[in-house]
């Protein structure tokens, strides 16, 4: 099974999300608890669910990472955008997604 | 619970019942019947005071002709976001000049309401807890202040022609 | 420019306090997803990869230097110091948070300013030719008529929950600058015989996964009729626009399913049935309207002339863009001036909240308080005297504005793609960076002339790709990006679908791909005077086909 974890966006400000080992939501997709059977990915869901019903965050999805070297790698391009931001140099003081982390 | 709502509050013991296979209105309940089954019986009959449904794919100016005998019109609203009763409001009360009772039916929450008031529906079939709660406090999220004539009368505010300002309700 | 009255104070203040209400309601657990969801869009506020999108209205893109400072604001205190100005005349904000919107948008309104509307499936922003009312070859200025509009179309109870969106685009000139015929209702002001002022109306035009161009429906109706007619389509593609495949939704498919006979006969039906109701605008109503985009007081700047010509010999720079940059006005003495937000390598549409700020100030300086926002992203002083340009570029050149390349193959028009967007397919800005700096030499630019270039990340279309002269469709294939491209799309009067000429370019191929097409443009064009587009139309994508794919391969 490919490894899991759980995104999301959080509801008051947006922000994409990943769900670490604490049952908290981190801006920082390394810190992400990751699902490497089913059982583990259904208490993925589970959490995903409660979290949206409770209104904490919107947009819930389990999505597939590789790891490798202690690297979490999204699978889909999407995902490695939503995890380092936009890959253009967008606005001062905010820098822009490195590029060898984006890459197919 | 679904309960009944009109501008004057809550009815108790609304008569009106949407007829199904398994629900039939009975002793004392009248019977709302789907376009094409009120079609049927009304060229058959010479009864007043019907009760017609309209799903939102319907054509509402088939009950042009025996409108007269038409005493509630049910608006269904299968999802919030399907607007098309909208347009059968508009139409029934200006074109056809439907002067009867039009209900909404089906998912019918609070954001909503002011926009179907507007468009002329006079009675809400509501099941939503927060409609349910926010009528009985009285607090619709209504702007009283309209860019466009709408099938419901409303005042004229001065300044350009398409204006209007919400009358109470009557 | 239209000035609110009391009446458009007090709408906007009850529609922020309503949203706010709402806020409140979902961020309190009250107000599920579901429903809140329409709601918020309906106040455009949209969910993206990263964060809440906030888009704004920009009326007919028209506005004044002290709503632009605001904008600068907006992106200073709210968000992260830029703002992105859209192919439909808006701006949008990518890092808002959902719980301070209300406060944005009570700020917005406190100089008329709003964000009603600007998504979800109902009427959307109006837009018009961003060169309105200063154009030379103007009929009459579209956009009293786009302010008409826009207020009957706010919070339309009847309106509010349509199959899909409802683009309307207005213009007033032979040359159509506002794309009218990709539109889902297209407006074309101009005069009868006697003088009376109407509209030629198209429908059924659209971008996006189907393309198609407009139908006409009329050839003239009177002005006065504008509302009736316009609910006549409208609630005709309310009741029958299909709701069952949200790619089939919008009017263009009912136009197409229907066929434009069968639909003509419905939408007059219902006009013929309301077309005396309280909807036909008073003649009095409309002049009045008009009063508030009547041309400022243009004083007489004979001296511009000799100043110009002395500015353009004696700074090169200047000279170009001069050339590119200024457009001819109704007024000899003035011109109308294209602010470039398309900076080499920089991305399309983007203004830091400096740039903004100092937008304001040369408008209010220099252009009569005046600002608009074109379709094709870019910046709009339409007054300035010709006396005042090297002043005015001098002051764009200080904040980055002053790129001579208005109409030219790096003033590309780019959607924010997957950088941004939770629909997009593939990235559109690092496309158009790279295209941008591998043409950024301006003889190179120079050479080639006007060329449209537009790209859109995925089939939704907002890049406008299908009208670009060179189209560029960036989709997904086996997890990776790969780019489409088209050929000889057009926006304007004479509007074109662009035609998909092979298989698709991987990101770091696409700019060869762009380049090997304009070299085959260059070669075989009868002389510099024959642009991109005239070049395509002649001969077709043969030439362009066997030079990207070899010839054998000319079939995708």
């Amino acid at each position: 099974m490919a490894e899991k974890v759980l995104t999301a966006n959080r509801l008051g400000d947006g922000i994409a999300v990943w769900l670490d080992a604490t049952g908290q939501w981190t801006e920082n997709l390394q810190d992400a608890f990751v699902a490497r059977h089913a059982e583990a990915e259904a208490a993925l869901e589970n959490a995903g669910r409660e979290a949206f019903v409770s209104n904490i965050v919107v947009d819930v999805n389990v999505i597939e990472v590789d790891e490798r070297d202690g690297i979490l790698r999204p699978q889909r391009l999407r995902e490695r955008i939503r995890a380092l931001g936009p890959t253009i140099a967008y606005a001062h003081g905010h820098g822009f997604a490195d590029p060898a982390f984006i890459a197919a | 619970m679904t309960r009944i709502w009109k501008e004057t509050g809550f009815l108790d013991n609304d008569p009106w019942v949407i007829e199904t296979e398994e629900r039939k209105a009975g002793e004392g309940e009248r019977a709302i019947l789907g376009l094409d089954a009120f079609l049927g019986v009304v060229s058959d009959s010479n009864e007043i005071g019907f009760g017609v449904l309209i799903a939102p794919g319907e054509d509402v100016t088939k009950l042009q002709a025996c409108l007269d005998r038409v005493a509630l019109v049910a608006l269904a609203f299968p999802a919030f976001n399907d607007g098309r009763a909208f347009s059968h409001a508009s139409l029934l009360r200006g074109r056809l000049g439907f002067v009867g009772e039009l209900r909404a039916v089906g998912d019918v929450l609070i954001d909503q309401i002011p926009l179907m008031l507007r468009t002329g529906i006079d009675s809400f079939a509501v099941t939503n807890e927060v409609a349910l709660k926010r009528l009985e406090d009285r607090r619709l999220p209504a702007i009283d202040l309209h860019y466009q004539p709408a099938a419901r009368a409303s005042a004229d505010p001065g300044g350009f022609s398409w204006r209007r300002r919400a009358t109470p309700a009557r | 420019m239209y000035r609110y009255d009391e009446f458009d104070h007090a709408f906007v203040s009850a529609r922020v306090e309503q949203f706010r209400d709402q806020v409140t309601r979902r961020l309190a657990g009250e107000l599920a997803e579901d429903v809140f969801k329409p709601l918020r869009l309906m106040n455009g506020v949209y969910l993206q990869l990263h964060a809440y999108m906030l888009r704004v209205a920009i009326p007919y893109g028209t506005l004044n230097s002290r709503q632009m400072r605001m904008l600068a604001h907006v992106a200073r205190r709210y968000d992260r110091g830029y703002g992105h100005f859209t192919t439909r005349q808006n701006i949008q904000y990518n890092w808002p948070k959902l719980s301070e919107t209300p406060d944005i948008l009570t700020e917005l309104a406190s100089v008329e300013m709003h964000s009603i509307q600007t998504s979800g499936n109902c009427i959307r922003n109006v837009t018009a030719d961003h060169f309105a009312g200063a154009a030379a070859d103007e009929v009459a200025d579209p956009r009293p008529y786009a302010e008409i509009l826009r207020q009957w179309s706010s919070v339309h109870p009847e309106f509010s929950y349509l199959p899909r969106k409802f683009k309307i685009a207005v213009t007033g000139a032979p040359s159509d600058r506002a794309a009218i015929q990709v539109h889902d209702i297209g407006l074309h002001l101009k005069k009868d015989d006697t003088g009376a002022l109407g509209f030629a109306v198209y429908v059924g035009g659209g971008q996006g996964r189907t393309p198609l161009i407009a139908k006409k429906i009329r050839d003239f109706l009177p002005e006065e009729d504008l509302l009736s007619y316009v609910t006549a389509i409208v609630r005709v593609y309310n009741l029958h626009g299909r709701r069952d495949n949200k790619f089939k939704a919008r009017i263009k498919i009912l136009v197409h399913e229907t066929g434009i006979g069968e639909l003509t006969r419905q939408v007059e039906a219902e006009f013929d049935a309301i077309r005396d109701s309280e909807l036909k605008l008073p003649e009095a109503d409309i002049r009045a309207i008009e009063t508030y985009f009547a041309l400022p007081s243009l004083s007489e700047r004979p001296e511009g002339w000799e100043a110009l010509a002395r500015a353009k010999k004696a700074d090169p720079a200047f000279a170009s863009w001069a050339s590119r940059n200024v457009a001819p006005h109704k007024h000899p003495d003035y011109g109308m001036v294209t602010i470039s937000l398309k900076p080499i390598g920089g991305t399309p549409g983007d203004a830091s909240a400096e740039q903004m700020d100092r937008v304001a100030d040369i408008a209010e300086r220099y252009a009569f308080d005046e600002i608009r926002v074109s379709h094709e992203q870019n910046l709009i002083l339409p007054h300035v005297a010709l006396a005042d340009l090297e002043a005015v570029h001098e002051a764009l050149a200080e904040a980055g504005l002053a790129t001579a390349n208005a109409g030219l193959i790096t003033d590309i028009i780019a959607c924010p793609g997957l950088d941004y967007c939770a629909l997009a397919n593939a990235r559109s800005i690092p496309v158009a960076q790279e295209i941008s700096t591998r043409f950024g030499s301006p003889e190179r630019q120079a050479e080639i002339g006007d060329l449209k270039i537009k790209i859109s990340g995925c089939i939704n279309a907002c890049g406008h790709h299908h009208v670009g002269h060179i189209g560029l469709l960036g989709v997904e294939k086996k997890g990776a990006e790969l780019y489409q491209i088209t050929l000889g799309g057009s926006g304007d009067e004479n509007a074109s679908i662009g035609e998909i000429i092979g298989r698709g370019f991987e990101p770091e191929r696409v700019t060869d791909a762009v380049e090997t097409i304009v070299d085959t443009y260059l070669g075989l064009r009868l002389d510099p005077t024959e642009t991109f587009l005239a070049a395509y139309l002649r001969v077709g994508p043969q030439p362009f086909k066997i030079a990207l794919y070899g010839e054998a391969a000319e079939a995708a």
